[in-house]
């Protein structure tokens, strides 16, 4: 991605002008951090987990079963959904539907894809949403038969329960075997009889050396950053309740990010409340925009966006002026998002098919530089990302390591009554009180 | 005969005039009525325990009010989280429609009184803001308050003066003063509308009486010009109080948040739905006094005249 900007900067500004204002891994992630625990009246909500008049049933069983790192979940197979059989041949002249945030997949991924089935008159078309909860409901209500979704984990308890995705069968995705070992058994759908990774991104903090005379990695602790009042006006933090709220527990040196005690979200809160009165931070989504313009010296990032923000920088203007860090340890937020086979797509095979092209290593690459988040691909290695030009030398560590996933943090469900007391301290930090 | 055919013609213009009534009565129970009810039924409503997204209940009798008391305890109770936001609003409304008030009355006077035969050119570039999309007026201002935009670059004459007025980094100066440019336009034309209504017969009179300029223009222009003040800031408070965009792009900071944003926070929230629904409701409610005591006064003042 650098290297075109450098090379031809008005070329890459082009496609990239074409994206909604909001980038669509600050879409997923809001939309599916929110869609899961965005539960506010704990009352409330038990009596409608018990009471469902009006015959809107739910999909599935009220109680949702969450998978955590400790607690990993096999999700079972149902006889009425069942895995296809193997070794079929695609669908002659079928239109795989991909179902997908705007400018999250490479065009010539598609393209070399319809290619190389061209044999079989196969289309791909590209339907796209603006969040998760908009997805989710036009899934469910199936008018479209999309074949394939890009969920990230924290949905997939709901996908499965609500039979909405497709138990996978994966004779016909042999390049799983390109993709970290860890990501062949994840706690989030063990045996991945569901789903297979698609990108992997951390949270840290990105801050424009110009502007920020601190070497901020190099600090003792780098998250107090954003308490500083001498950067007072030059902050962010992201715009989902859970990423922004983790903050204050990553500088107190948590490492549970998911706390449920009452007094901890309270202090969470009291946190929130003084980093509003140290450095009034903007609480915005699109900082891989306003770091380049200069509008923001720092704030909380997701490495995918740093990557990113280096297609927005003026021209002339050396992606050197960015950085970003992240615990080297491993010791922060990681996530990663999934590709998944809809239960009521017409192109089952092809979808596989497409879900194995994805995970080839020549296609994955190539849409690393389209959309700048990492795929888990094991031919991935920093020094390797610097040196083909797929990141600046100084955005190195925008790199995704597969050992933070041994120590990372993660983002998780949590149950209804416990969002509501997150939720309750969000919604006084945003209305500014 | 003749009588009856009188009474006959008279039968049908009666029905004549409530007939044109109709579509009116469509639009509003279509648009109005009928979304509302939606909106009630969401506030009052169920939630898929799933998926979290709201589900409507439409029988009256059935209707949950926890959501409503959710917001109205966090408005008005011990825990009034919302109370600040509340607040700000109210005191930036205000002063955005003063505001608004101070700069179009002026401007609508001498286009409705001295502009002559610049008039219509005048109009035509009142109305002329209404041609481009407010966001993209909004995303305008964004370039030149940023920090090295174009507003830092003038107040520092090029450069002679260290001039770093951080505007876009959550001031209400700049937010109040962007919900003024925003909506002065629609503050502009109605006014103007009452102001060229006003007979200059009147005013001479008042001259001819013995008033002088200032006089002639606070005992009758001023007084006739009322109900088009009245009118005018209604008609711009009512959207300023809805208003989230402004704030989004000129702000994005919790320190400036209003009404428009908790809704806007609360709606693309799933489980959250119902909240923004009892909001809407709240700001409806705040919304339509004002609006039914203009009704009266205006009422009044028909009966008077």
């Amino acid at each position: 991605m650098p290297d075109q900007t450098v090379d031809n900067p008005d070329e890459s500004r082009a496609h990239r002008f074409v994206r909604p204002p909001l980038s669509r891994r600050s879409f997923l992630q809001r939309s599916a951090v929110a869609g899961l625990g965005a539960a506010s009246l704990v009352a409330f909500l038990d009596a409608c987990a018990s009471s469902n008049i009006n015959g809107a049933t739910p999909s599935g069983s009220p109680g949702l079963q969450i998978a955590t790192p400790t607690n990993p979940v096999l999700w079972p197979i149902s006889a009425d959904n069942p895995v296809i059989a193997a070794g079929q041949k695609p669908e002659q002249g079928g239109v795989l539907q991909l179902y997908n945030y705007a400018d999250y997949i490479d065009p010539n991924a598609v393209k070399s894809f319809e290619k190389k089935y061209a044999a079989y008159n196969v289309k791909v078309q590209i339907s796209t949403f603006n969040d998760t909860d908009e997805a989710m409901t036009k899934i469910r209500a199936g008018s479209v038969p999309y074949d394939m979704y890009w969920p990230s984990y924290d949905q997939i308890s709901r996908l499965v329960n609500g039979k909405l995705v497709r138990p996978l069968q994966q004779s016909y995705i042999p390049n799983i075997k390109n993709v970290w070992p860890s990501f062949e058994n994840p706690w989030y759908d063990q045996q991945w009889r569901y789903t297979v990774p698609y990108t992997v991104y951390t949270t840290g903090i990105g801050w424009r050396s110009d502007q920020v005379k601190q070497d901020i990695g190099g600090l003792s602790n780098p998250y107090a950053s954003l308490w500083d009042p001498q950067y007072r006006g030059k902050t962010a933090v992201i715009d989902d309740w859970h990423t922004a709220m983790m903050l204050p527990l990553l500088k107190a040196g948590g490492t549970d990010m998911n706390v449920t005690d009452p007094a901890q979200i309270q202090e969470i809160g009291t946190q929130l409340t003084a980093m509003q009165a140290a450095t009034k931070p903007r609480v915005t989504i699109t900082m891989y925009n306003d770091i380049s313009t200069g509008q923001l010296g720092l704030s909380q990032f997701w490495s995918g966006d740093m990557v990113n923000a280096v297609s927005y920088l003026p021209s002339g203007q050396s992606p050197k002026v960015l950085n970003y860090w992240f615990p080297p340890d491993g010791k922060g937020s990681v996530d990663n998002d999934l590709m998944v086979i809809l239960a009521k797509g017409k192109c089952p095979v092809l979808a596989h098919l497409f879900i194995d092209h994805m995970l080839d290593t020549t296609t994955a690459l190539g849409n690393f530089s389209y959309i700048g988040y990492q795929p888990p691909q094991n031919s991935i290695n920093p020094s390797q990302l610097v040196s083909d030009g797929y990141l600046p030398a100084n955005l190195a560590s925008c790199t995704v390591l597969p050992e933070y996933f041994d120590v990372g943090f993660r983002l998780l469900e949590m149950s209804p009554s416990v969002t509501a007391l997150w939720q309750q301290q969000w919604q006084k930090f945003k209305a500014g009180g | 005969m003749l009588k009856k055919a009188g009474r006959k013609s008279r039968g049908r213009r009666s029905l004549l005039w409530p007939a044109l009534a109709i579509p009116g009565i469509v639009w509003l129970a279509l648009l109005f009525i009928l979304p509302m009810y939606v909106v009630l039924a969401i506030v009052f409503g169920q939630q898929d325990p799933i998926f979290r997204n709201a589900i409507p209940v439409w029988n009256p009798l059935q209707w949950n009010s926890a959501q409503f008391q959710y917001v109205f305890s966090n408005i008005f109770g011990a825990n009034a989280i919302y109370g600040p936001a509340i607040l700000r609003t109210i005191v930036f409304v205000l002063i955005a429609s003063c505001l608004c008030l101070i700069v179009a009355y002026p401007v609508a006077y001498f286009t409705a009184r001295l502009a002559g035969r610049w008039k219509g050119v005048l109009l035509i570039m009142l109305i002329a803001p209404f041609w481009i999309s407010y966001m993209m007026r909004m995303l305008a201002w964004v370039n030149l308050l940023q920090n090295d935009g174009l507003i830092n670059k003038g107040l520092s004459l090029g450069g002679l003066f260290n001039v770093q007025v951080d505007w876009l980094d959550g001031m209400p100066l700049t937010v109040i003063l962007g919900l003024v440019y925003g909506y002065v336009p629609y503050m502009i034309l109605p006014l103007f509308a009452g102001l060229d209504r006003i007979p200059q017969s009147s005013l001479e009179a008042a001259r001819d009486l013995g008033a002088g300029r200032f006089s002639a223009f606070v005992r009758v222009t001023w007084r006739l010009s009322q109900p088009a003040v009245i009118a005018s800031v209604l008609i711009t408070c009512l959207p300023m109080l809805g208003d989230y965009y402004t704030n989004d792009m000129l702000s994005a900071q919790p320190s400036t948040s209003m009404v428009g944003n908790l809704i806007n926070n609360t709606v693309l929230t799933p489980g959250q739905t119902g909240q923004a629904g009892a909001f809407v409701v709240l700001v409806l409610a705040a919304a339509l006094l004002p609006m039914l005591w203009y009704v009266r006064s205006t009422r009044d003042e028909g009966a008077r005249s």
